[in-house]
């Protein structure tokens, strides 16, 4: 079977402001398989947003040919990425952007709503907001949140309809260290129990070590690609969830 | 429906409250307005509708053929009697009456004046003629009294005729010689328009038949309880009169009136649609807004795969709420003003006169605004076509919305 989720060859990416043209990616060559823990780091401006957006369907690339689960991304019609989102792809964003007029639990449902779940979506909903420890906080919305419980009500919604990959920007940049930890440990936990594909932009040197294999982009080109030898050790939380704490405490 | 759509379609409206009030209260205004226009639109149909129907049209008037286009007086019915029952049978007829006409001229010592005679059936007449309720002076015709005629006030003056004189009538007869009858006054009616009065001459079936030379009816007017009815009774009447003779709707017999009418419906048509091009404008420009602040929030759904088609169905069910305030707004602004003066009109004698005529008909003065059954249609019609079409736009706007670009600019 192949395990191929992600396959870039030369894929390049051209932005036009205006008369200017920015080239965002130059041939980037990336290969990512099923269970990877995957982060992009780089400086900003080096690509890692964009290839993300390609990677989960929202954008076309300029040059080069992009493979998302077996299906080249160019061919596809709008509407049949936006199938592939629904079915397969999951997104966290840096800015959590949950519905703000929705509760936690709608959120997640939501998704499974638009994935056409019926009568079981609350209670499947219910189960991932518990799985991630959030269950308390199910009717509340997101201006009653903290930043870190927003971002794990993002996560729950991105998993939620069990995607195989799911693409995180910057996912932990608003939140503070412990609770960026909390979330790395959510999304590896994640990865380890039910075998999904995380692919994760980040600045932050405490998020990259949890990764299993770090990729470096530098001025829209792959720099560096590692692999890390061992695991690096992670607990298996059985109850992620902590006190919840007040809002804005981020 | 979708719950969380629903749900989420519903507290969107209520996001930005003072933006939600104020098209809430345009939608409203706008319904409001619309639905008291129509209203009186309406009530102003009904009156000239009554107007011609007890001015002597009738809403149906059954003709011998051929009188359509020749107007003669001197056409008689081919069977009146199996019309005048036809016309007596079609369900929501309130009365028939049938008539014959002559043009005769009306000469007392040195005075004369020329009219058209009609010839009524006494008995019907009062409840299909309104001016037959005005007797200034006497009485009414009785039923086979052949001898005896009622004019309009001014008509007697013009002749210096009273009530009790014997005014001698002259018409050409049915083979064209000149018949002549001798007829006492016994009544004069005032309508209120003396033009209207100087035309007035009515006489018995059988009077008319005496001097005229022929007998019978040269057509049957028939009064419905509803006029809005009035194309599908004639439909129904047009099967059942006996053959040779047709059915004219009031507008075909008066036809400068039928225009007037319709140019007036148009008129006030046009004005509503004015109304409601403002709020469609309104609502168009706030969903638009609603749209473009919340640029990211689509774009995020189209991450997570929401289609384009579903996205339009949320903005739409958004527009649905607005419409569904804005119509009760627009019902509870609209209906108690229709209503008022549907209970006391709206009085424009000081303005009119109480003896208004158009055309050879009366018209009220006061226009009763109609409330009925038919503001339900209309004011979802009104309300959820004008949000739902202004959405459209802001719609196809938020479904088009490119959530890379989008999202990219929000960071």
């Amino acid at each position: 079977m192949n395990d191929l989720v992600l396959d870039a060859r030369g894929v390049t990416k051209v932005f036009r402001q205006g008369k200017v043209e920015v080239q965002a990616l130059r041939g980037v060559d990336l290969e990512v398989r099923q269970g990877e823990f995957l982060a992009l780091v780089g400086p900003s401006g080096s690509g890692k947003t964009t290839f993300l957006n390609l990677a989960g369907a929202l954008d076309v690339p300029t040059a080069g040919t992009l493979e998302v689960l077996g299906r080249r991304v160019a061919d596809l019609t709008r509407g049949e990425r936006a199938e592939m989102r629904l079915g397969q792809l999951g997104f966290v964003f840096q800015a959590f952007n949950l519905v703000p007029v929705l509760t936690a639990v709608e959120n997640v449902e939501f998704v499974l709503e638009l994935r056409g779940v019926g009568s079981e979506r609350r209670r499947q909903a219910l189960a991932v907001l518990e799985e991630l420890g959030l269950a308390d906080l199910a009717r509340r919305r997101p201006a009653e949140l903290s930043g870190g419980q927003q971002q794990r009500v993002a996560v729950a919604r991105a998993v939620a309809a069990k995607p195989r990959l799911v693409l995180a920007d910057e996912p932990t940049a608003n939140l503070d260290g412990e609770n960026a930890e909390i979330l790395m440990h959510l999304m590896r936990d994640l990865r380890d129990r039910q075998g999904m594909t995380f692919v994760f932009s980040t600045h932050d040197p405490r998020v990259v070590s949890h990764a299993v294999r770090v990729v470096t982009l530098v001025d829209g080109r792959v720099a560096r690609d590692e692999a890390k030898p061992g695991e690096p050790p992670h607990e298996i939380l059985p109850r992620v969830g902590k006190a919840p704490d007040a809002p804005g405490a981020a | 429906m979708a719950w969380v759509e629903g749900r989420y379609a519903a507290r969107s409206v209520g996001r930005n409250l003072r933006r939600t009030a104020l098209s809430v209260v345009g939608i409203g205004v706008g319904v409001g307005l619309a639905l008291f226009m129509e209203s009186v639109n309406r009530g102003r149909e009904g009156l000239f509708a009554r107007a011609a129907a007890y001015s002597g049209a009738g809403h149906l008037r059954v003709v011998p053929a051929g009188w359509r286009l020749r107007r003669d007086p001197r056409l008689r019915l081919h069977d009146w009697r199996a019309d005048l029952e036809a016309a007596r049978a079609l369900p929501g007829a309130r009365v028939a009456a049938p008539r014959a006409r002559a043009q005769a001229l009306l000469a007392m010592g040195t005075h004369v004046l020329t009219v058209e005679m009609v010839g009524v059936d006494a008995e019907v007449e009062p409840r299909a003629y309104r001016f037959v309720r005005t007797m200034a002076e006497g009485r009414w015709l009785e039923p086979g009294e052949a001898g005896s005629v009622v004019l309009g006030k001014a008509a007697a003056e013009r002749l210096h005729a009273e009530l009790g004189d014997d005014v001698l009538a002259t018409a050409v007869g049915q083979r064209g010689g000149i018949e002549s009858a001798m007829f006492r006054i016994v009544g004069l009616v005032a309508s209120g328009s003396e033009d209207l009065d100087a035309s007035v001459c009515q006489v018995t079936l059988e009077g008319l038949a005496q001097l005229a030379g022929t007998a019978g009816a040269g057509e049957v007017a028939v009064i419905l309880a509803d006029h809005h009815t009035t194309p599908e009774a004639r439909a129904a009447l047009a099967a059942r009169v006996a053959s040779g003779d047709e059915v004219m709707t009031f507008e075909e017999i008066t036809p400068e009136f039928g225009g007037h009418l319709k140019q007036d419906a148009a008129t006030s048509r046009f004005v509503n649609g004015v109304i409601l091009l403002i709020v469609f404008l309104g609502v168009a420009s706030a969903q638009l807004a609603a749209v473009l602040e919340r640029r990211r929030e689509f774009a995020v759904l189209s991450a997570l795969g929401m289609g384009g088609r579903r996205m339009v169905r949320l903005v739409l069910l958004e527009a649905l709420g607005l419409g569904s305030a804005g119509a009760a707004l627009g019902v509870a602004l609209g209906l108690p003003a229709a209503w008022h003066f549907a209970r006391h009109g709206l009085d424009f004698s000081s303005f009119m006169g109480e003896g208004y005529s158009f055309q050879g008909l009366l018209i009220e003065p006061v226009i009763y605004a109609d409330v009925g059954p038919w503001m339900v249609p209309f004011v979802a019609a009104v309300a959820f076509g004008a949000t739902v079409l202004a959405s459209l736009y802001p719609a196809w706007f938020a479904a088009r919305i490119d959530p890379a670009v989008a999202l990219r600019v929000a960071q």
